[in-house]
């Protein structure tokens, strides 16, 4: 009887390696308890593979789908992997009521429908959602807001897994609990389904000027600035050194268009992630393909005016205020 | 005077920029020390493209990085570059160079042909089945010090298929036969690990100027791949 999530392991945490790492000294993590393919010469799950999964995404777009014939749609339209769930999060909110991990089934299909890498949510804290979607092989977890939280106190201890966890954050401080945790990816969170982009801005705009902070810092006042953001020490300390996170660091919560996605490159972010955004709009296959080539040209406005044109219907958007329906999801985890 | 400097004239490595790991690619060749000045060019447009001497196409999403150069127009200038200057495809680059593809996207995927194999995406499965495992390797600076290999969802060489008239294949690295991946025994294994027969070992081989490996040299803080590409396949490449 083992239980990965709550294995003593005690091994020391790895320090993840960077990306865009201006010093360009990546650490490969130390080998993590993980069987060996031939006796000892090869390892699985390492901190470097699962870090290393994330950089691959990097410049891409990670779309919401609920089904197989959504997830294809993504494919063709450039997506560098979906993200599988029975609702997304626009859904969710006007829906309510408690939301879950995907039935397995669905996840399963959507996994033999593409070749791009498959994710699927697990609710925070909820480590055995979480074994489930490692047994049938998926190839990123999301320990995320946007589903009912399991636990109010306890995030999933994600050294013990093979699989890769991304997970979300408000500000650095929060950013670095969850690496600190062994989540291999940060996104911000924005505030899922309302198509609304403040929150995603608010959050990268805290974790960069809060980077920027440290990134001047003598020892000492990285010491007190640890306290300050309820911070492990040496992960911030790395992170002032290579002056970014150190893992790769994408947008979430309330992206809608190309615009958005290129506002949110611009910020410093490394990739994005568009829920609701795409299959809530008029055309959904055709925002999807310019919000990927936004993506990749961001920094080029006359190509984005280009791609930017006729594209139908935006998804509706919605206030972000005290009435707003399904409440504030980023507020869930610390 | 002026023309006697301008003789060795610079060295313009491109890194195809549309999606992946190119940063990544751009800091390791920054670390390379050459005789000749090397200036990096991230690539993302046709003019770009031109202005290069050779390319690296980073680890990524293979369909992802396809898609964005036929959006971008790169497609065609990418194949005719591949006939005249020297490619180093990592896992991603490495689908892109070959002239087939197994269990490719459903109704296909896009390939520059620029290399005589055929590949497997995905080819040890799911990222559960990501590893790292250290790897002799041929023709490196210290020979006799492995390197680091990281595979992710890596792709697999399934058949080598040159005709007369193409460069040879030359193997620079494979790994132990015992890491292939379980669910495939298409060549019976020998007891000795290294059987010459089964591609599938191989995880980085030349042809002509071009390279290709399937695990990611980039991710390591080990630059020995990144001289390799340049004093191997770059330099005889680029008349001074």
């Amino acid at each position: 009887m083992t239980t990965p999530a709550h294995t003593p392991g005690g091994s020391p945490l790895p320090v993840p390696h960077g990306v865009g790492n201006p010093s360009g000294t990546p650490v490969v993590a130390p080998t993590r308890s993980a069987p060996h393919k031939d006796g000892g010469n090869s390892s699985l799950g390492t901190f470097g593979v699962k870090s290393g999964l994330a950089q691959m995404l990097k410049g891409g777009v990670i779309m919401d789908v609920v089904n197989a014939e959504q997830a294809r749609i993504a494919e063709e339209a450039g997506a560098c992997a979906v993200m599988a769930l029975e609702r997304v999060p626009a859904d969710i909110r006007a829906q309510g009521g408690v939301a879950r991990m995907s039935d397995p089934k669905m996840i399963k299909e959507i996994v033999d429908a593409v070749t791009i890498p498959v994710m699927a949510k697990v609710r925070i804290g909820h480590f055995v959602e979480a074994q489930i979607l490692q047994a049938i092989g998926i190839d990123y977890i999301d320990e995320s807001e946007v589903l009912t939280p399991a636990d109010d106190e306890h995030h999933i201890n994600k050294h013990a897994y093979k699989v890769p966890f991304v997970c979300g954050a408000r500000n650095l401080g929060e950013a670095l609990r969850r690496i600190s945790e062994g989540a291999a990816m940060i996104r911000t969170k924005g505030e899922a389904g309302t198509g609304n982009v403040v929150e995603a801005v608010r959050h990268q705009r805290a974790v960069m000027s809060e980077i920027r902070k440290a990134s001047v810092m003598s020892e000492e006042e990285l010491y007190a600035y640890a306290r300050d953001l309820q911070a492990p020490f040496h992960l911030l300390k790395e992170t002032a050194r290579l002056k970014r996170l150190p893992v790769v660091n994408f947008a979430a919560g309330g992206l809608a268009t190309p615009a958005d996605a290129a506002l949110m490159m611009q910020l410093g972010c490394d990739g994005v992630f568009v829920g609701s955004g795409i299959f809530k709009s008029g055309d959904a296959a055709k925002r999807a393909r310019a919000i990927v080539q936004a993506v990749t040209h961001y920094n080029n406005p006359k190509l984005l005016a280009e791609i930017s044109e006729d594209l139908g219907e935006a998804m509706v958007g919605l206030t972000i205020d005290d009435n707003l329906k399904g409440g504030r999801l980023a507020s869930r985890g610390w | 005077m002026q023309q006697e400097e301008d003789s060795q004239k610079d060295v313009r490595i491109g890194i195809l920029a549309l999606q992946g790991a190119f940063a990544e690619h751009q800091i390791m060749l920054r670390k390379v020390t050459s005789k000749r000045k090397i200036v990096i060019v991230l690539v993302r447009t046709q003019d770009e493209l031109e202005t290069c001497d050779a390319l690296i196409i980073p680890g990524g999403e293979s369909t992802t990085i396809a898609l964005l150069a036929r959006l971008a127009g790169l497609l065609e200038p990418l194949r005719d570059f591949s006939k005249k200057k020297p490619i180093w495809g990592t896992c991603a680059g490495a689908i892109l160079l070959a002239s087939g593809v197994e269990n490719a996207k459903k109704g296909g995927q896009e390939l520059l042909h620029g290399m005589s194999i055929t590949i497997e995406r995905n080819g040890w499965g799911s990222q559960v089945e990501s590893f790292e495992a250290p790897l002799e390797v041929e023709g490196l600076r210290e020979p006799e010090r492995p390197f680091h290999g990281i595979f992710i969802r890596a792709p697999v060489v399934i058949s080598t298929n040159t005709s007369p008239t193409d460069p040879p294949i030359v193997v620079i690295s494979r790994i132990s036969a015992s890491l292939l991946p379980t669910s495939q025994t298409v060549v019976p294994l020998d007891e000795d690990d290294t059987d010459p027969r089964d591609p599938r070992t191989v995880v980085a081989l030349r042809q002509g100027q071009h390279l290709l490996t399937t695990f990611h040299p980039e991710l390591t803080k080990d630059n020995r791949f990144h001289e390799y590409f340049v004093t191997e396949c770059v330099l005889p490449s680029v008349p001074p």
